[in-house]
């Protein structure tokens, strides 16, 4: 805002829009995808049912908009997933870090599942470590151990962090750091 | 059916910042998105000069289907519907429909369909079915709407069982005989039997001061038509109009 008027004060005209990226955003049903978009918008949270198909949501920050589109993560919706993904240009992984064993097992195969497929796999990802406000939530090193970021996401851009609702600001940090990858790959295809 | 002036369904008075919500029952809620795959970004285009001007007389008698390109060129709200409610083959339908002024966080406006509410067979007080009544909408704003800067649009839908390939949104804005805007939105794939959200940001125009008082004086000569394909071919047409003098 002080930009703005500064700007505006010195005859300059408005400042050149704000460069656009749009995500993807998966993870499986209950991870919390829905609650950390409408909490990155300033929406209230205390109406959020399961999403049975996608909420497009364009999410402000300083130096970019991000239009991210968000998939159900119900098994209905879930095999459309890859419908989707063409176009992107980043994807948001969501999990749901204190869920019990066989659902942490499945969103391991969910995300290796999009690590490599060919219409994201050169795409940076942030993957959040959700639910870290809850106490049987595993810690963002185990999630990376267990997930097997290292091995398999070699050589792939990609940022793990622990998250949760009652830290939006945190998350908004996350997120400013995907923009960064975001950035550095526009730069890398030579696009503006 | 006349579309524009006459048909009045619903008048959802919003005065500001504690607008109530509007009937929600029987009304059927404007329509706006935002197709944010890359490959589909909105274009936010008023008039294109290069584009040949087309008529609605010449739409109609065209013998096939109505395409994006074709109502492109459209230079004035039609008179009537391009097409029938039974075109409608993929279900689609709008359940609600939110304005936020994103510069403070308000909700301007806020209208949503309660479950199991079925437009098509309204009565519409004559002890007729009316299927055009789900069709159109009429708003009243205060004319601090038409100086608002940045409103995030929130559009929410629901699809019938068939997986439906490609959906798109074309919706033109006229004030009088001028076209003012032209929003298109290509929402890609949709899944069927989902419920889809859509929010998008979006820049007003910086209307001239004298077009602003013009809108104002002229309640409901703002109007507009929104234009619905699927797989590019017309399956759908509401209408809807707009007085800026609410609250005075």
């Amino acid at each position: 805002m002080d930009y703005l008027c500064f700007r505006t004060l010195c005859c300059k005209g408005p400042p050149p829009p704000r460069a656009e990226y749009d995500l993807v955003c998966i993870g499986l049903t209950g991870s919390g995808k829905t609650s950390l978009l409408s909490r990155l918008c300033s929406e209230a949270t205390d109406h959020i049912g399961p999403t049975t198909g996608f909420s497009i949501k364009a999410v402000p920050f300083q130096n970019a908009i991000l239009n991210v589109k968000e998939l159900g993560g119900a098994d209905s919706i879930k095999k459309y997933w890859s419908r989707y993904y063409q176009g992107s240009q980043g994807v948001v992984f969501v999990l749901d870090s204190a869920s019990s064993d066989e659902d942490l097992e499945m969103s391991r195969t969910e995300l290796h599942s999009a690590l490599q497929h060919p219409q994201l796999c050169t795409l940076p990802f942030l993957i959040l470590a959700n639910h870290q406000d809850k106490p049987a939530a595993r810690t963002t090193q185990e999630i990376k151990k267990y997930f097997e970021l290292e091995p398999l996401a070699r050589g792939k851009s990609w940022i793990l962090e622990g998250s949760s609702v009652d830290n939006i600001d945190a998350v908004k940090q996350s997120f400013t750091q995907l923009i960064e990858l975001l950035e550095v790959k526009d730069q890398d295809t030579g696009r503006i | 059916m006349n579309g524009s002036n006459s048909r009045n369904n619903t008048a959802a008075a919003v005065k500001g910042p504690d607008a109530d919500l509007g009937p929600a029952a029987n009304s059927r809620e404007r329509k706006s998105g935002g197709g944010v795959l890359k490959r589909l970004k909105s274009r936010r285009n008023q008039t294109d000069p290069q584009r040949p001007v087309v008529t609605e007389s010449e739409l109609r008698a065209l013998d096939r289907d109505i395409t994006p390109d074709d109502v492109l060129g459209l230079r004035a709200v039609t008179r009537d519907y391009l097409c029938k409610p039974e075109d409608n083959v993929y279900n689609i339908d709008f359940t609600r429909f939110k304005i936020r002024d994103l510069e403070t966080g308000t909700v301007l406006f806020e209208i949503a369909k309660p479950p199991n509410c079925d437009p098509e067979y309204e009565d519409d007080g004559n002890g007729e079915g009316d299927t055009s009544a789900g069709r159109f909408v009429r708003y009243q704003f205060t004319p601090a709407f038409l100086r608002l800067r940045t409103v995030g649009a929130t559009v929410e839908f629901t699809v019938g069982d068939q997986p439906v390939n490609s959906f798109r949104m074309i919706e033109r804005h006229y004030f009088q005989d001028k076209v003012l805007k032209n929003f298109d939105f290509d929402f890609g794939f949709c899944i069927p039997n989902s419920r889809n959200t859509c929010e998008h940001i979006y820049e007003f125009p910086q209307l001239p001061e004298d077009l602003i008082r013009l809108m104002v004086e002229h309640p409901y000569e703002t109007r507009s038509d929104s234009f619905y394909f699927v797989d590019n071919k017309l399956i759908m047409h509401n209408k809807a109009d707009y007085a800026y003098d609410g609250g005075q």
